[in-house]
């Protein structure tokens, strides 16, 4: 992990999963995680969870992973957030941290959730001046999601594509490109996931989250309370015929399934990755 | 910049408005999928308090959906808030209304008076 602005070396980080409290015996009994994720505003410095700790001492790296920046908000970023989050990384000795391209809070009110950014120039503008000043008070490399939308903004005057490579030129950010994501996107909003893998900067990936969804009516809801479906397993399957990816990480929020199925679901996204290597 | 910013706050707030407390649906979105993305909202919201207080939504059984989507319409979240406050309030809100049995002092069970 050395120097220079924007040239740090990211470490591999092989398969992992999202540490959760609800199956933290399960984390940690499972054979083939490489790597795990914490919700970074879930953690309290100083009451660090018995499991995260067990999994710190066998060497497990451990990324914190924001949900509360709101980067893509109008708004200034939130000190007081990004040190919490500056903390969690020191405390885990972690390699990089994550947040997402989105916003959260606006106008007084927290919509609890990751809201889309309109793929505006002024909104990029934005969001670029918050990245570079989380950046400065981050002490690890920050890598950004691209998130699942119900709704398209109007008046967009890039791809998301573009947006998100124009935001790592101008910030110096990695990427988390979620596949999961951009099928919800493709399914939902027409996104071309080819175009996409097309445009985004592939050198600056930092790794892959796979999840699950269900469909309700037309629409694809990115829920990672159900299984992952083939689609998001095939998308995976063409990022990786592109670039190999220093980590794949399966997100499972709710609706927790047997040890079993998260096992063969961490299997299945391995030999995607392997059938590539 | 600043500029730049009051623009996208404009249109964010006004954005949220529309899917958090009823606010007009602004020009140039499809309007089924703003109804969507309530629904969608909405849901994660209620799921989030019914497991922050499963003996509230318990109590309210049936009544317990409908009287939380009406509190959290007339409710919208406010930034900073946590999620424990929000399930708390729609607590209150509820004993205000009469939907829940008030809650009873708690009595001091010998067993109790060592923690």
């Amino acid at each position: 992990m050395v120097a220079e602005e924007g040239t740090e070396l990211l470490p591999k980080l092989g398969v992992g999963i999202g540490w959760r409290s609800e199956i933290d015996l399960t984390v940690e009994r499972l054979p083939g995680v490489d790597f795990v994720e914490v919700v970074a505003e879930n953690i309290h410095i100083g009451h660090l969870p018995e499991s995260v700790a067990l999994l710190r001492e066998r060497g497990v790296p451990i990324l914190p992973h924001a949900v509360s920046l709101s980067l893509g908000g109008a708004e200034e970023v939130d000190a007081q957030r990004v040190r919490h989050l500056a903390e969690v990384a020191e405390a885990l000795d972690a390699p990089l941290v994550s947040d997402h391209v989105c916003f959260v809070r606006a106008g007084g009110l927290d919509s609890g959730h990751l809201m889309p950014v309109p793929r505006t120039r002024d909104a990029l503008a934005v969001l670029v001046a918050n990245v570079k000043a989380a950046q400065q008070d981050l002490p690890v490399p920050l890598a950004l999601e691209n998130v699942a939308a119900l709704l398209e903004w109007p008046d967009g005057e890039l791809t998301e594509g573009q947006f998100l490579a124009e935001l790592v030129s101008q910030t110096d950010c990695y990427l988390l490109v979620d596949v999961a994501n951009l099928y919800a996107n493709a399914r939902n909003l027409g996104t071309d996931p080819d175009r996409f893998l097309d445009e985004i900067p592939l050198e600056r990936l930092a790794y892959v989250h796979v999840a699950g969804g269900v469909e309700h009516g037309e629409l694809y809801h990115d829920t990672h309370a159900h299984a992952v479906r083939q689609e998001v397993l095939d998308l995976l399957d063409e990022l990786c015929s592109r670039v190999a990816p220093p980590g794949v990480l399966l997100e499972r929020d709710d609706n927790y399934p047997s040890d079993t199925e998260i096992a063969t679901e961490l299997a299945a996204i391995r030999a995607v990755v392997e059938k590539h290597q | 910049m600043t500029e730049a910013r009051d623009r996208l706050a404009a249109a964010q707030a006004e954005l949220l408005r529309a899917l958090l407390a009823d606010g007009p649906i602004p020009s140039g979105f499809d309007e089924k999928r703003i109804v969507a993305e309530r629904r969608a909202l909405l849901a994660k919201r209620r799921g989030v308090v019914a497991m922050l207080g499963p003996e509230v939504a318990g109590d309210l059984g049936d009544r317990f959906r409908p009287l939380f989507d009406e509190y959290a319409v007339a409710h919208p979240r406010a930034a900073g808030s946590r999620m424990r406050e929000d399930a708390a309030a729609f607590a209150q809100w509820a004993r205000d209304r009469g939907e829940l049995t008030p809650l009873q002092p708690q009595r001091k069970h010998w067993w109790r008076r060592t923690r």
